[in-house]
């Protein structure tokens, strides 16, 4: 059943990746791996071919006729309001697309860059992240820690140790210097008033990806 | 078989909106199909479809037609981003009542996927696997379930699962590539 072409334990774990089958710690290792792994890459795309035609099975479903409105004005704001933008056609290409990203960066400014959904097996807590200028904000579902103890928020940049970002309170966490799509949010369980380490001492009570909005 | 999506996300990624329309109207109604059968809901799985076209807009420049067809590319897209979305959720609590009761058409289906040439082989393949393994990779490519979900599902141990699907995906690789 093997095979001289493909390394299994690569192959396989492009198979799982594609799949989906992979815990979320895994998915997002796979994901930071490909950026680098052009073997891994590959089995990736063939295992994305071969499995594809799988969805065929699948009925298609009308979506609301509200939805595609809601996309343009999300993509484009200015333009789907007003005819002025229609001049900016006459610009030409290149022009163009320097508008439509100025237009959309202006227009992303007081909304959330990021947004991340935390949680994790065995835990009650869960949170909904926003990044947007004004920092992070955490809104947590679930039990809130006792006075004794404190969520604490890391940043996991691939291998390195986690970066405490802060104590959860209900302001905003300051922006660390740089953030990305990919990059993982964790909340562990401390001491009230953090943990004295610098590293995370309690359990890990959620962690997910950060998502382009 | 041509492939009518690849020329149009090369327009999108130009910043044609028109053809970010006709993608629209193309693609919208399988990935929202694709995402009702992984998410369960149709409001969040309009919320995620949404949040799709959104990143194709942004993104359709990164798309290579070496590496696959323009449809492929779209629903990868589509299933990465329910599979974010199933991972992230808190962990059900209600134990196997709370899995989403997924109704058995494997038989139509495959009936259905005769009529698709690049189908059939992968259809012939999944007949040569035992029923099981066939079921848990179908479960896992269409139903978005992680291998936790799956173990639950099929009351196995997750490392007899791991070891169902991985040999699974081997008997479907050789299958395929014969």
């Amino acid at each position: 059943m093997t095979s001289d072409l493909y390394d299994d334990d690569i192959d396989l774990l492009a198979a799982e990746y594609v799949l989906g089958v992979l815990a979320l710690v895994d998915r997002v290792a796979v994901e930071a791996r490909l950026k680098t792994d052009q073997v891994l890459s590959a089995s990736v795309a063939i295992w994305e071919a071969r499995l594809h035609p799988m969805l065929d099975e699948v009925t298609p479903v009308a979506p609301s006729a509200a939805l595609l409105p809601r996309i343009e004005a999300r993509l484009f704001p200015k333009a789907a309001r007003k005819p002025w933008f229609a001049g900016f056609w006459a610009l030409g290409g290149a022009s163009l697309a320097a508008v439509l990203v100025a237009v959309f960066l202006f227009n992303a400014n007081p909304t959330p860059t990021y947004t991340a959904t935390l949680a994790a097996n065995d835990s009650q807590v869960s949170y909904l992240v926003q990044v947007s200028d004004a920092g992070i904000q955490l809104t947590l579902s679930g039990p809130a820690p006792t006075e004794a103890q404190a969520h604490e928020l890391w940043l996991i940049v691939g291998d390195a140790a986690p970066v405490s970002l802060g104590l959860i309170g209900d302001a905003p966490l300051p922006l660390p210097a740089a953030l990305a799509p990919g990059m993982i949010l964790a909340v562990s369980l401390e001491p009230a008033g953090g943990s004295t380490t610098g590293a995370p001492t309690g359990p890990v009570l959620a962690l997910g990806p950060l998502q382009n909005i | 078989m041509e492939d009518p999506i690849g020329p149009l996300l090369i327009r999108i990624a130009a910043q044609d909106r028109a053809a970010f329309r006709d993608l629209y109207t193309q693609a919208s109604s399988k990935l929202l199909g694709v995402l009702i059968r992984m998410l369960g809901q149709r409001a969040e799985a309009e919320d995620a479809l949404q949040e799709v076209f959104t990143k194709v807009w942004l993104r359709a420049g990164k798309y290579d037609p070496d590496r696959g067809s323009a449809a492929a590319w779209l629903t990868t897209m589509a299933r990465n981003h329910a599979i974010d979305r199933l991972r992230a959720r808190p962990p059900r609590s209600d134990g196997d009542d709370a899995l989403p009761d997924i109704p058995d058409t494997s038989l139509r289906a495959d009936e259905r996927l005769i009529a698709m040439g690049e189908a059939r082989r992968i259809t012939d393949c999944f007949a040569t696997l035992e029923p099981d393994r066939s079921a848990a990779v179908k479960g896992a490519y269409l139903d978005g379930l992680s291998y936790d979900d799956l173990a639950r599902r099929f009351d196995v141990p997750l490392n007899t699962m791991r070891t169902w699907l991985r040999r699974g995906l081997l008997s479907l690789r050789e299958c395929m590539e014969k």
